[in-house]
């Protein structure tokens, strides 16, 4: 019973008038000489009294409806099919600079505008799925746990392009976005889906931890390479002068190839590149998964108008039966 | 003669307007709404403890999410807010503005997952975070609320000059925490208590004339941390803001709750009251 409230109780201060309902007949009295005379009629003063309670908890249902009752918000068990997947997103100072894509169009959109374009595009596209965003720069800031709330997720994916500060260090990304599935029954197919124009070097422990927790909570990496003209791509690297400090991309490409899960990388200057990222999350196979949503309050006044207007119908049948005249009025 | 009575009509009538609010009837109108910027400070000094209110957090940055998370159950339905965290200089936002109802429950998870760790810097120069926050609020046609301790570190730089004009922002500046000064503890990445910050822990102050104020200053002891009403009602004259003394989570939410709306925005209006209330008086006069 805690679990229901009244959104304006006050209308509860009108309820009393409905016991006026006992007292008046609620019908036009048709003038006889001699009542006395009539026999009493058990079964007449039964319908009648049926009739009066029934107009008593029609009143009361409608005063009820407009006090507004609801149901507290609770967590409801779902079932659902799709994967579970944390974008993880670079919000460093470096993706304030121009991306010139295809998504942009114009060379003066920011590779953080390209991100929020391309990352809502994959959002609208993957309705079954569940989201959860991390972002980092220095260091990592949970966004938002893992929901299904799909404007929530768009709220937080308008919100990355703002102007990035900070330096890349995708390794506390990394591993806040994998916290995100400890504890957690498998259920779904888990991918982390890393938005960044690269660019930094982790090291020897740190990749030695992530490849551990990759392993651990069996999480798919997916990176959404957002490259500048003048960086070089990952997926055909030049043959010469590729160092760690040069070109960061390539090494760390090189390291998420060793990370031992299933591992791919987008190009985000190549058009097909985003179908191609939703084509892969599609064809991941999801087992049902069960999961615990937070459901907003619900209003339960719809109910109470529906039991109002199925106690109303007689009443109004009984209207219609009315005679409202013992006799034809003289001509 | 008439075949049927008044009584008839308007038991009917209320009848039809019943059998109407089952198609969940609308309208969109402007309306008064809120739209909030709530912007928390998230540096270390917010992770001191002198909240002593029974059942609430005792770290400041806890009883601030608690309060804020009261305070936007308590908005009305239409409502919206956006989230962002302040440490540095800088205003970060996590959440573009969200109805409060529907997504509320996102909105809450949200409000709980923000930790001091995420902070990209151990400074934290009000002035400019606020100034900062302002613009973030303009651009998003949003109310700031701006809740802080207003514990400046390093405690002598120059404030930046006010380049919106002053006292017209409108919007709250929440002071956070005790009036006495009390230590900051020093918190490790896993959250565990290592001790408290020392004030030889902060950089060396440079001697100069300039900076005179930073080298007279006492450099031993633990460093304290008290809610800096000068700064934060100088800081809330200067731009407009209103200032409001967190001390107690539903003093918060019952000013905002009663603020004025700034702008009225299209709501959704549910009309059924409208149609259950016709109904019910024309029910209540055919049945008595």
């Amino acid at each position: 019973m805690t679990d229901l409230g009244l959104s304006h109780p006050l209308w509860l201060l009108a309820w009393p008038l409905t016991l006026a309902l006992l007292r008046y007949p609620g019908r036009k009295g048709a003038p006889y000489p001699a009542m006395a005379w009539l026999p009493v009629d058990p079964l007449s003063r039964k319908i009648d009294r049926l009739r009066r309670w029934l107009a008593w908890a029609f009143l009361s249902c409608l005063i009820l409806a407009l006090a507004g009752p609801y149901l507290k918000e609770q967590k409801v068990a779902r079932l659902g099919t799709g994967a579970h997947i944390v974008l993880t997103i670079d919000r460093s100072s470096s993706m304030n600079e121009d991306f010139s894509g295809y998504l942009s169009g114009n060379a003066k959109d920011s590779k953080s505008a390209a991100a929020r374009k391309l990352l809502l595009r994959f959002v609208e596209q993957r309705r079954q799925d569940l989201f959860a965003m991390v972002a980092f720069s220095t260091a990592p800031v949970h966004i938002l746990p893992l929901t299904q709330d799909r404007v929530a997720v768009r709220a937080a994916v308008e919100a990355i392009d703002r102007r990035g500060r900070g330096v890349t260090n995708i390794a506390p990304g990394l591993l806040m976005a994998l916290e995100e599935f400890r504890d957690r029954p498998v259920t779904g197919a888990r991918v982390i889906l890393l938005v960044s124009d690269g660019g930094t070097h982790i090291d020897q422990d740190t990749q030695e931890r992530i490849r551990q927790r990759f392993r651990d909570v069996g999480a798919r990496l997916y990176w959404i390479y957002l490259r500048n003209p003048r960086s070089i791509s990952v997926l055909h690297p030049p043959k010469r002068n590729l160092s760690e400090t040069t070109t960061p991309e390539y090494f760390l490409h090189r390291y998420f190839q060793t990370l031992g899960v299933p591992y791919r990388v987008f190009e985000a200057d190549d058009p097909e590149s985003l179908a191609a990222a939703i084509d892969t999350v599609d064809r991941l196979e999801n087992r049902p998964l069960r999961y615990f949503e937070t459901i907003p309050r619900r209003d339960l006044s719809a109910y109470l108008y529906g039991l109002g207007l199925i106690l109303g119908l007689p009443l109004l049948l009984w209207n219609a039966l009315e005679i409202r005249q013992w006799f034809a009025p003289k001509r | 003669m008439k075949r049927f009575g008044w009584r008839f009509w308007s038991c009917l009538v209320a009848l039809g307007l019943l059998a109407a609010t089952l198609f969940q009837p609308r309208i969109v109108l402007p309306r008064p709404a809120h739209r909030y910027l709530v912007v928390i400070d998230i540096t270390q000094s917010m992770n001191a403890r002198d909240y002593h209110v029974p059942g609430w957090p005792g770290d400041r940055l806890g009883f601030t999410k608690a309060s804020v998370e009261r305070a936007l159950l308590a908005l009305p339905c239409g409502s919206e807010a956006a989230l962002a965290v302040f440490a540095h200089k800088n205003a970060y936002l996590l959440l573009a503005p969200l109805e409060v109802c529907e997504h509320g429950a996102a909105l809450r998870s949200a409000l709980r997952a923000i930790d001091w760790r995420s902070a990209w810097a151990g400074d934290s120069h009000i002035a400019y975070g606020l100034f900062d926050a302002l613009k973030m609020a303009a651009t998003l046609d949003a109310v700031l609320v701006f809740l802080t301790d207003g514990h400046q570190v390093p405690a002598a730089i120059k404030d930046p000059v006010f380049r919106g004009k002053p006292g017209r922002a409108g919007g709250f500046l929440v002071g956070v925490g005790g009036p006495a000064p009390v230590p900051i503890p020093r918190l490790d990445l896993e959250g565990r208590a290592t001790g408290f910050w020392r004030k030889t822990d902060l950089p060396h102050p440079i001697h100069s004339p300039r900076f005179r104020r930073q080298a007279e200053r006492d450099r031993s002891g633990l460093l304290l941390s008290h809610r800096d009403e000068n700064r934060l009602r100088r800081l809330a004259d200067l731009t407009g803001l209103h200032y409001h003394p967190l001390n107690h989570p539903e003093s918060l939410a019952d000013r905002l709750r009663q603020a004025p709306a700034a702008k009225k925005r299209p709501v959704a209006v549910d009309l059924r009251p409208w149609f259950g209330f016709t109904a019910l008086v024309l029910a209540f006069a055919a049945l008595v």
